[in-house]
């Protein structure tokens, strides 16, 4: 009977930490968590991931410990079934330990299919049977029984032809990245990722890659060419896919004299370029560098809601546009916190008339916080500029999702870990 | 003799003390340390560049920033490099980059999670964009920011009208 209690009490204990009241942390502390994303599937289950970056400086087996920026770290996924009021006990997806090359610029992605599939995509390495040097490849797993457990993971991009390793990414043959991945409403699966298969030595811009699974990513297509050049090499993509299963996908494109516009495209159900890439707008940015920034889309019936950072503005911030023709063109709405001296990751989700745009900003001496505003339909600002209530320090890098109740969901990263609170549609 | 073997001593320290020397090991810092590097480089010219092992454009910089300040290093110029690189240990992946390919090039390397912990000393507002390079005055004021690869012939002209 004790045993039984203390079972009890310990089950208890346990759940007590996963249910407490928001905002409630969900990566275990011990772990460097960073890098958060959320999806939810049309059953109204809650899936968030995150990267883990303790098994820092173990290479994954098969991995050349001499060479640099190799895979270090996990990926985890907790689940909930109870609309983001509980999540289960982390699952590591990953089998080999640090197997995973993610970080908060090149974030392992999860999305959901109806028949309750998780599927994750991330960037690990490889080894080049010919050159024998370590890659930086695209990977795919899914888990079918609800986030428990992961299967194998395959790989989607092809092993390039080109040996690059002196040239760039510090020892790397050629490098598949920065990827993101969408799920259509025909079920589809569409993982996508910047390539460098063909880069030339003296070039500044990737490739995009893609690879799609019509059978829930039991299978998927040999990869596919989608762009041959002109896409900012470390600007993260992102994808959603609108009711028609096409996708709308957020880039950054590399121009003429090094402009680097944030841009948002549409491809079709075949990931054939159906609308060339359109500036969100804003001032120009030129840029022979590294941005790092990613252009985020959100969707609602015909518009296109896209947010980025831009260096060209005054001010360098976060610029936030809209599109009411599915992305065939934008009106950009300016920077979203003026106020901030710097301003930065966004993310936007929306519910049936509710846009909440969510990022991270300095203002003043104070340290990065995350920041968040509600819109309107319109892209008009609903209410002030809030800042997230959370611990002192340093927040930053929130991610949205809409609950099932309608309500938003939002993780961001604190310290070493990664939380979740409630924001209210108002 | 007593007074002349000190100011020997000092300047043998003076000579070897970071940020001037060459062929020194990317030494990994917090902010304090940087802070503190930086206090010291007062009276000089200094060219802050931030770099990444990950970024091309910073690659293709870094031998002409080396280039340009060697030029006027008599005139008190110096160049510090900042890698923004995930910490290492001993930042080992920044300096077998350094000692393979700029192996003249002083730089810090950074000890803590955050990528802005020593950008945020000299500029709070830096959006983490490299190569971003600074030019800090003799008094320690930062007196320009420039952002994305510039050639030699740009950074030329920009330091000379510090001097």
């Amino acid at each position: 009977m004790k045993l039984v209690a203390a079972l009890f009490t310990t089950a208890l204990v346990t759940l007590g930490s996963w249910a407490s009241a928001s905002p409630m942390g969900l990566s275990p502390e011990g772990q460097k968590a960073s890098a958060p994303d959320i999806a939810v599937n049309s059953k109204g289950d809650i899936a968030v991931l995150w990267v883990d970056r303790s098994p820092q400086d173990k290479p994954a087996d098969g991995a050349h410990h001499h060479d640099r920026h190799l895979a270090v770290t996990d990926v985890y996924v907790s689940i909930s079934k109870d609309g983001g009021n509980t999540f289960s006990a982390p699952t590591k997806v990953n089998a080999s330990s640090g197997a995973v090359w993610g970080q908060q610029v090149s974030r392992p992605r999860i999305v959901g299919t109806p028949n309750g599939t998780w599927h994750v995509a991330y960037s690990a390495n490889d080894i080049h049977p010919k050159f024998n040097k370590t890659l930086l490849t695209t990977h795919y797993t899914r888990s079918v029984d609800g986030g428990r457990s992961f299967e194998s993971p395959k790989r989607l991009s092809s092993v390039t032809d080109q040996d690059m390793s002196d040239v760039i990414h510090g020892g790397f043959a050629s490098a598949a990245a920065f990827g993101t991945m969408a799920s259509a409403p025909d079920g589809s699966v569409h993982v996508y990722w910047i390539d460098t298969r063909h880069m030339k030595p003296d070039s500044d811009s990737g490739a995009l890659y893609g690879s799609a699974s019509g059978d829930d990513g039991k299978t998927f297509t040999t990869d596919k060419q989608v762009i041959a050049t002109g896409v900012c090499p470390c600007c993260q993509l992102t994808a959603v896919a609108n009711s028609k299963s096409e996708i709308i996908m957020g880039s950054r494109r590399v121009e003429k004299d090094s402009f680097r516009p944030a841009t948002v495209m549409t491809l079709s159900r075949s990931d054939d370029v159906a609308h060339e890439r359109q500036s969100i707008g804003g001032a120009p940015w030129q840029i022979n560098g590294c941005p790092l920034k990613p252009t985020v889309v959100a969707l609602h019936d015909s518009k296109v809601f896209a947010a980025s950072h831009s260096g060209g503005e005054a001010t360098p911030g976060v610029i936030f546009s809209v599109s009411n023709d599915e992305g065939n063109s934008f009106k950009p709405r300016g920077i979203v916190h003026p106020s901030a001296a710097v301003s930065d990751a966004p993310a936007i989700a929306i519910n049936k008339s509710l846009v909440l745009l969510a990022w991270h900003a300095k203002v003043g001496t104070a340290p990065r916080r995350v920041f968040y505003r509600y819109y309107n339909l319109d892209g008009d600002p609903l209410g002030e500029v809030k800042e997230l209530e959370s611990s002192p320090g340093v927040s930053q890098f929130p991610i949205i999702a809409v609950r099932p109740d309608g309500n938003f969901q939002l993780l961001w990263q604190q310290a070493d870990r990664i939380w979740s609170t409630t924001l209210a549609a108002q | 003799m007593k007074a002349l073997r000190r100011l020997l001593v000092c300047g043998f320290v003076l000579l070897c003390a970071p940020p001037l020397a060459a062929e020194t090991p990317a030494k990994p810092v917090n902010a304090a340390e940087f802070k503190s590097a930086l206090v010291s480089a007062r009276g000089k010219v200094v060219v802050l560049n931030l770099w990444a092992t990950w970024c091309v454009p910073c690659l293709r910089e870094v031998p002409d920033l080396l280039t340009v300040t060697n030029e006027v290093n008599a005139s008190g110029v110096v160049l510090i490099g900042v890698a923004i690189d995930d910490p290492s240990p001993g930042a080992s992946e920044v300096e077998r980059f350094r000692k393979k390919y700029f192996p003249d090039f002083f730089t810090y390397a950074r000890q803590g999670p955050e990528m802005d912990e020593l950008a945020s000393v000299i500029d709070p507002a830096w959006n983490e964009v490299v190569p971003t390079t600074y030019l800090i005055d003799r008094s320690g004021k930062v007196v320009r920011r420039i952002q994305g690869k510039k050639s030699a012939q740009e950074f030329r002209k920009m330091i000379k009208e510090m001097l």
